[in-house]
């Protein structure tokens, strides 16, 4: 029987390949072949929640700077910097690549820092101004902001997961095999670094 | 490893020299050659009654022992670390979880009625917590978590909110889901706290607070009558008698028995009779534990963070 399927035409001589293909192929799947780009894929759509947030951010602060303004206009060099960092934040380019690439991410995650720094300045300096801070529009301004805020740190502690399970699943068995083959442009993603997370906005009391 | 040669070891296992040559003990390189003298240096002599490791080889049972102490150390240091880092949430055992209790049980059972009938409307879900402590850190992240813990919302919608109250700490919360971010908006939230929660809790008047607080969610997520309608228009059943709550957990009980209908059948064909046993001493030990209370549970929602918070 072994000679006959050895001398059978070449159409059918690939058959026991085939088979065979179609048999491995299904166990690779549960071999993790499929584990690195469903949690690269998990990472980016994490990633994606972050920029969202950050951009819901970077909406609310014109509306805030005019209410502001409206009654603190003595606080121009305040007022001016938290623009300044607005501006400078949107500028700095996202692309995918910055996920791969050290610098960039660092440049971003300055650039966010830089602006929260800002903004906590700015809600610091308006605790003097009592005026203000019964003005309605000023308290849904502050809610919504710090809703942000925490939406930012939910979102980057999501993201960090994320990675983390991108990352380990790069160096780890079996992970690691499929990842020095088959997969060898996925590379470690980058992550916040710790002493952001810790950061919280500034509590205001009334 | 020297030091453990100091320690008493007890009579290791008979080796298989004793037994006839079966299948048994046919172990590949265990396998005890014709002559019966032992071939590594941990088989003993059957007439060797004290265990000594021989002097230029560490004896296996020392090593492997200190293996297995190794081992469970770590498993151990593992689960304390675990336990240590995770926060432990309340369960969910109703609409009102008053773990703090400062609802009598007249505010509880109007509340549940209020909640049920939210949920009946507009299947949104608002789950009333008071919590005895925070356990180390803020409300903003307890909250999220134990939202995401408790899946409180429909799948998919995520229109699920919780009211947390946390009196030792002075604190209170609204968590709002992904779904309902749009409706409860964070300043919205934040005016509900101010206006409607706070005074009353300076006032020591708890069960006030959390029911007009209560009241006030409830009024802005039902407010706009077009939208509440189109979302009721949204349910699958529109049977009035039967919430779809019941139906789909008919729905769930009958798959779970196809599945394990399907798993023991599986299990019977691969593995006979020992998988039946297994299975039916599980199944006794999960039927009695599985019993649910008041049939309320989260629909598989899950948080990001919105809503607001506010202390007095």
């Amino acid at each position: 029987m072994l000679a006959q399927r050895l001398s059978a035409p070449s159409a059918f001589r690939n058959l026991p390949a085939f088979l065979m293909m179609a048999i491995v192929l299904p166990l690779l799947a549960g071999c993790g072949y499929n584990t690195i780009p469903t949690a690269e894929e998990n990472a980016r759509a994490a990633w994606s929640e972050v920029l969202n947030q950050y951009q819901r951010r970077a909406d609310l602060i014109p509306n805030l700077v005019e209410t502001v303004k409206g009654y603190a206009a003595h606080e121009k060099d305040t007022l001016d910097a938290v623009v300044e960092a607005r501006a400078k934040a949107t500028q700095v380019t996202v692309t995918p690549e910055t996920l791969k690439d050290p610098e960039a991410f660092k440049k971003f995650q300055d650039s966010q820092a830089g602006l929260t720094s800002a903004l906590s300045r700015l809600l610091a300096v308006s605790e003097r101004y009592p005026d203000l801070k019964a003005n309605q529009n000023f308290l849904a301004l502050q809610s919504q902001l710090e809703g942000t805020e925490n939406r930012i740190a939910v979102a980057r502690r999501d993201y960090i997961e994320a990675v983390r399970a991108y990352n380990t699943e790069l160096r780890t068995f079996p992970g690691v095999i499929w990842a020095s083959t088959l997969y060898r442009s996925a590379k470690p993603m980058e992550t916040f670094t710790v002493a952001d997370e810790v950061k919280k906005p500034p509590a205001v009391k009334f | 490893m020297r030091g453990l040669g100091s320690i008493e070891r007890p009579k290791p296992l008979t080796p298989p020299l004793s037994q006839p040559k079966s299948d048994i003990s046919d172990f590949g390189q265990f396998k005890v050659p014709n002559s019966g003298k032992p071939e590594f240096g941990w088989e003993r002599e059957p007439t060797e009654s004290v265990a000594r490791p021989a002097a230029n080889s560490p004896s296996l049972p020392s090593r492997r022992r200190s293996g297995v102490c190794l081992a469970l150390v770590v498993v151990l240091t593992f689960f304390l670390a675990l336990s240590a880092a995770a926060l432990t949430f309340p369960t969910l055992s109703g609409r009102v979880v008053d773990e703090a209790n400062i609802l009598d049980a007249g505010t509880r059972t109007a509340l549940t009625e209020k909640l049920a009938g939210l949920e009946a409307k507009t299947t949104d879900q608002l789950v009333v917590v008071t919590l005895k402590s925070l356990q180390g850190t803020s409300i903003e992240d307890f909250g999220y978590q134990l939202g995401r813990y408790w899946r409180v919302g429909q799948k998919g919608k995520n229109n699920g909110a919780l009211l947390i109250v946390v009196p030792g700490e002075r604190r209170v919360r609204i968590e709002v889901g992904y779904g309902l971010e749009a409706t409860l908006t964070d300043a919205v939230s934040r005016l509900i706290i101010e206006n409607a929660i706070i005074p009353r809790f300076r006032a020591n008047d708890f069960p006030g607070g959390v029911t007009r607080g209560v009241d006030d969610i409830i009024s802005v997520l039902t407010g706009d009558a077009e939208e509440w309608k189109q979302r009721a228009a949204k349910r699958p059943d529109t049977v009035s008698q039967s919430p779809s709550t019941q139906s789909d957990s008919i729905w769930s009980v009958i798959v779970l028995m196809l599945i394990v209908v399907g798993v023991v059948v599986l299990c019977a064909m691969l593995l006979g009779a020992l998988c039946l046993q297994i299975l039916s001493i599980l199944a006794l030990a999960g039927g009695r534990g599985s019993s649910s209370s008041g049939g309320f549970s989260g629909g598989g929602g899950s948080f990001g963070g919105g809503g607001a918070s506010g202390r007095w």
